[in-house]
C-alpha cells in the first residue's frame, strides 16, 4: 500500500480508542499524530534508513553510452552461478542507466523458470515518471543467459527497471540444489514485524501513557496487516523466523483502486468513530454517511468476484 | 422568480470574463481583484445590503471558476503557479521542454471538467444532505486534522538516493541533503508564517493581501528566476488538441481523487488547494504523469468552487476561501435558491472556460515563441513585483523578498516545494492548538 493508505489507516485505528476520541476533542492531536506516524513507520525505517546501509556483493552498472542487453544478462547468471558454487548469499543490485536529467534508458529483467534462463529487454527511454519520451530502440535490445541451477521466485518473474534506484536482489542458496530470488531483501523484514510495533509501543507507552501505547501497536500492526494484502509478503516475526511470510496475494500494493478504497475506508471509519463518540441525535445525514460506508464493505468480495470470472 | 433573475447569466459571464486576465496574468490572485472589487461594493452600496444577490452571487461564481479553470495556462507555460496549482509546474514543464506545452494544459483542464461534472451530480447532493451533520461533528476536530496533515507532509518525503554505490554513511548523507532541505523549508516557511500572522508588519489589513507577497514569493518568483538564470528556452510546440490522448481510466481515476483531495481542503479551514493537490497527488498513487495532472485540475477546481459553495449551504454556516469571505459581507444565504444560482452559474461558466482553454493556450505559447520564455518570464517577473508592491507596499516587497529566498531553496536541492506551505500550516496548527501564543511571545513577536 501506499504512504497515505497507511497513514490513514493508522489514524482510523486511534479513532477506535474512545479516549483518543475525547482527548482530540478537547484539544490534544497527540493520538491522532500518533495514529498516523506510527501507520507510516514501518516504511519510514525501509526507505528512510535501513536500505542506505544495506551492502551489496556486486551491482550491475549497464554503459549508459551503449547498453547491452546481453551483458546483463550473463551478470545475471553469473550471479547466481556464484551463489549456487559458493553456498553463500549473494547480493545483487541491479543500477538503472541515467541519460538525462530526466531521461531513463528502461529494461525488464524476466526470469523464464521453465527454460531455466534470464531474459533481458531493453526498453524505450523513459521520464522519472515512468511515460515514455522517445521511439528509439537501443541496439542491442535483448539478452538471453542460461541459468546454471534451478531459480525458486519470491515475487514476480518479471522486473522492469527505469528511474532512481534500481532493484536489489539476495540470492540464496537453498537445500536440494538451486537458489531463491529475493526481491528488495532490505523492505519488509525486520521493520514489518509485530515485534518492532511492539518495542515502537513500549516508547511510546513510556512517554505518553498506555492508551499511546495501544495507539501505536494498533496502528503499527495495521501497516504490517494492509501490506499483508499483496505479494511480497512481510517478515511478521522477526526475529523468531529470518524470511517473509508470503502475502495473501489479493492486490498490487501499487494497484490505484486498492489504494483508494483504503483511503476512502479509513477516511469513513474515522467519521464514524467520531460521530460515535460525539453523542450528536442521529441524524438523516449520519444515517445516509452509515449506508454509504456499509455498502462500500461490499466492495471488495465482489471486485474479487469480478476478478475470478472467465473473460 | 425573483426580478433580478435576467441578471443571472450576464452576471456570470462578466465574471468569467473578467477571470481570464486574473488567470493568465502571473501573479495575479482572483483574491485580490475580488478583494478590490469588494471594497469597492461595499463602499458604494453603504450598508452593504444594495446590491442584488442574483447579481454578486453568479458574477462572483463566474470569477471563481474561471480562474480555478485557466490559471492552468501561467502554471503550466510560464511556471508561474498560484498556491494551488504549484504542483503542476513541474510535471507541466516537462510537457513543455518536449513541445507539448498544451497537451499538459489540456490534460490538466480535463481533470477540471470532470470535477465540473463531479460539482453537481455528486459534491452538491452530498453538500446538501450529509455536510451539515459531518460538520457538526468534525468541528471540533478540525486541529488535529491538520496536524496529522503536517505530519504526513513530513513524513512522505521520500529521500532520491543515487543511483548506484556501495550502501553506507556516505549514501545516507547523501539522500538526506533534499530532505534536510525539505525540514529546513517548512521550518524557515512556518517562521515567516508566524511573522506576517503576528507581527505588525503594515500591510496586513490592506484590501485582504496579507498573504500575497509571501505565496507569491514562495510559489511563484523562483521558477520564474529560474527561467531567467537557465535561458532555457522551449523547442516548438505542437499545437494540435486533437493529438492528445488519454485513456478514460485515468480521466475518471485522476479526476475522483482530484475531487477528494480537493474536497477536503475546501471543508476543512486552513488547509489550502496546494494541500489539496498533495493529497490528491498522493492518492492517485500513480507515477503517470497524466493522471497526476488530471487530479491536480480536479483538486484545484473543488477547493475554489467547492469552499465558494459551502457558505450557500443551508444549515452549514461556513465560510471557506477568500472568496466567500469578501461575498459574505454582500450576501446572506437564506434558502436553496442562492446555492443553486451559485452552482448554475459555475456550470455555465465553468463549460465556457473550458471552451476557452486551447485558445488562449495557443496565445500564450505563440507569445512565448514570439519573444522568447526568458523575455515572457522577465515581464512576468516585473508584473508581479509591481502587483505586491502597489498592494501591499515596501514592506510586502521584503516579505516576498524572504519568501523567494525559502522558495528557491527546494528548487536548488530538489526538495519538495510544498513544505513552503509551512507558512499557513504551522501557525494555523499552533494556534488552534491553544500554543501558537506562546510561540508568538517566545519569537518576540507580541
Amino acid at each position: 500500500m501506499k504512504g497515505i493508505a497507511h497513514f490513514t489507516a493508522g489514524v482510523a485505528v486511534a479513532s477506535c480508542f474512545p479516549a483518543a476520541v475525547q482527548s482530540g476533542a478537547s484539544g490534544n492531536p497527540l493520538y491522532f499524530v500518533l495514529g498516523g506516524v506510527a501507520g507510516l513507520m514501518a516504511d519510514t525505517l525501509d526507505f528512510k534508513f535501513y536500505r542506505f546501509f544495506y551492502r551489496h556483493d556486486a551491482e550491475i552498472t549497464p554503459d549508459p553510452l551503449a547498453p547491452d542487453a546481453t551483458q546483463i544478462a550473463d551478470a545475471l547468471a553469473e550471479a547466481v552461478a556464484q551463489a549456487s558454487r559458493n553456498g553463500r548469499p549473494f547480493r545483487l543490485r541491479l543500477n538503472s542507466i541515467r541519460l538525462g536529467p530526466d531521461e531513463w534508458q528502461s529494461y525488464r529483467v524476466n526470469f523464464n523458470l521453465h527454460e531455466d534462463e534470464v531474459r533481458v529487454e531493453l526498453g524505450p527511454v523513459v521520464d522519472t515518471g515512468g511515460s515514455p519520451v522517445s521511439d528509439a530502440v537501443a541496439e542491442c535490445p535483448v539478452g538471453i543467459a542460461k541459468l546454471e541451477v534451478p531459480v525458486h521466485l519470491e515475487y514476480f518473474a518479471d522486473v522492469r527497471i527505469d528511474a532512481f534506484e534500481g532493484p536489489l536482489f539476495r540470492i540464496l542458496p537453498v537445500s536440494g540444489g538451486g537458489v531463491r530470488l529475493e526481491f528488495i531483501p532490505w523492505h519488509r523484514s525486520w521493520s514489518h514485524s509485530f515485534f518492532v510495533g511492539a518495542c515502537c509501543a513500549l516508547v511510546a507507552l513510556m512517554l505518553w501513557g498506555r492508551l499511546a501505547g495501544a495507539v501505536v501497536m494498533g496502528a503499527y500492526s495495521s501497516h504490517i496487516l494492509l501490506d499483508q494484502l499483496g505479494y511480497l509478503g512481510s517478515n511478521l516475526f522477526w526475529p523468531f523466523s529470518r524470511s517473509r511470510t508470503p502475502g495473501l496475494k489479493m492486490q498490487h500494493s501499487g494497484n490505484a483502486f486498492a489504494n483508494f478504497y483504503a483511503v476512502w475506508l479509513s477516511l469513513s471509519l474515522i467519521f464514524l468513530n467520531l460521530a460515535r463518540y460525539a453523542s450528536l441525535p442521529d441524524e438523516g445525514g449520519l444515517l445516509s454517511f452509515r449506508l454509504v460506508f456499509w455498502s462500500a464493505l461490499l466492495l471488495p468480495p465482489v471486485w474479487a468476484l469480478l476478478r475470478h470470472l472467465p473473460k | 422568480m425573483s426580478e433580478h433573475f435576467y441578471m443571472i447569466v450576464p452576471a456570470a459571464l462578466a465574471g468569467l470574463m473578467l477571470s481570464v486576465p486574473c488567470a493568465c496574468v502571473p501573479g495575479l490572485h482572483i483574491y485580490n481583484i475580488l478583494g478590490l472589487l469588494a471594497l469597492g461594493a461595499y463602499h458604494l452600496s453603504g450598508a452593504c445590503s444594495g446590491i442584488p444577490s442574483e447579481l454578486t452571487i453568479p458574477f462572483v461564481s463566474g470569477m471563481l471558476t474561471g480562474y480555478a479553470v485557466l490559471n492552468t495556462i501561467p502554471a503550466v507555460l510560464l511556471a508561474a503557479p498560484d498556491e494551488s496549482s504549484m504542483f503542476t509546474v513541474q510535471p507541466g514543464q516537462k510537457m513543455l521542454m518536449r513541445g507539448r506545452g498544451l497537451d499538459g494544459v489540456i490534460t490538466t483542464a480535463f481533470g477540471s471538467a470532470g470535477a465540473l461534472l463531479l460539482i453537481p451530480l455528486v459534491l452538491a447532493p452530498l453538500a446538501l444532505t450529509v455536510l451539515p451533520t459531518i460538520y457538526k461533528i468534525v468541528r471540533p476536530h478540525t486541529h488535529w486534522v491538520l496536524w496529522c496533515v503536517i505530519a504526513f507532509m513530513l513524513m512522505s518525503e521520500w529521500p532520491h538516493p543515487l543511483p548506484n554505490g556501495q550502501a553506507g554513511l556516505r549514501r545516507f548523507l547523501a539522500a538526506w541533503k533534499s530532505l534536510a532541505i525539505g525540514l529546513l523549508t517548512f521550518l524557515l516557511a512556518g517562521l515567516l508564517g508566524f511573522i506576517i500572522f503576528f507581527a505588525p508588519i503594515g500591510y496586513t489589513a490592506t484590501a485582504f493581501q496579507n498573504l500575497l507577497p509571501a505565496f507569491v514569493g514562495l510559489f511563484t518568483m523562483p521558477w520564474l528566476l529560474m527561467n531567467l538564470v537557465s535561458g532555457v528556452e522551449p523547442p516548438p510546440q505542437k499545437s494540435d488538441a486533437a493529438t492528445v490522448t488519454l485513456c478514460p481510466g485515468s480521466v475518471v481515476y485522476g479526476s475522483l481523487a482530484g475531487a477528494l483531495g480537493g474536497g477536503f481542503a475546501a471543508f476543512f479551514p486552513v488547509i489550502t488547494g496546494g494541500v489539496g493537490g498533495f493529497l490528491a497527488g498522493h492518492t492517485v498513487a500513480m507515477r503517470d504523469s497524466r493522471s497526476f495532472l488530471i487530479s491536480q485540475g480536479a483538486s484545484k477546481l473543488v477547493y475554489y468552487v467547492g469552499g465558494f459553495l459551502l457558505f450557500f449551504v443551508p444549515g452549514l454556516g461556513v465560510r471557506r476561501g477568500g472568496g466567500a469571505w469578501m461575498v459574505s459581507g454582500l450576501v446572506t444565504p437564506y434558502t436553496r435558491y442562492e446555492f443553486f444560482t451559485a452552482l448554475s452559474a459555475v456550470a455555465l461558466s465553468g463549460a465556457l472556460a473550458l471552451l476557452l482553454v486551447e485558445p488562449l493556450t495557443k496565445v500564450v505559447l505563440r507569445l512565448i515563441a514570439h519573444a522568447g520564455l526568458r523575455k515572457v518570464s522577465l515581464v512576468a517577473l516585473v508584473v508581479m513585483v509591481g502587483l505586491v508592491y502597489a498592494m501591499t507596499g515596501l514592506a510586502g516587497l521584503l516579505v516576498m523578498l524572504t519568501a523567494t529566498g525559502i522558495g528557491l531553496l527546494p528548487i536548488i536541492y530538489g526538495a519538495r516545494r510544498m513544505n513552503c506551505l509551512a507558512v499557513i500550516l504551522l501557525p494555523m496548527a499552533c494556534n488552534m492548538s491553544g500554543f501558537g501564543a506562546r510561540i508568538v511571545h517566545g519569537m518576540g513577536l507580541l
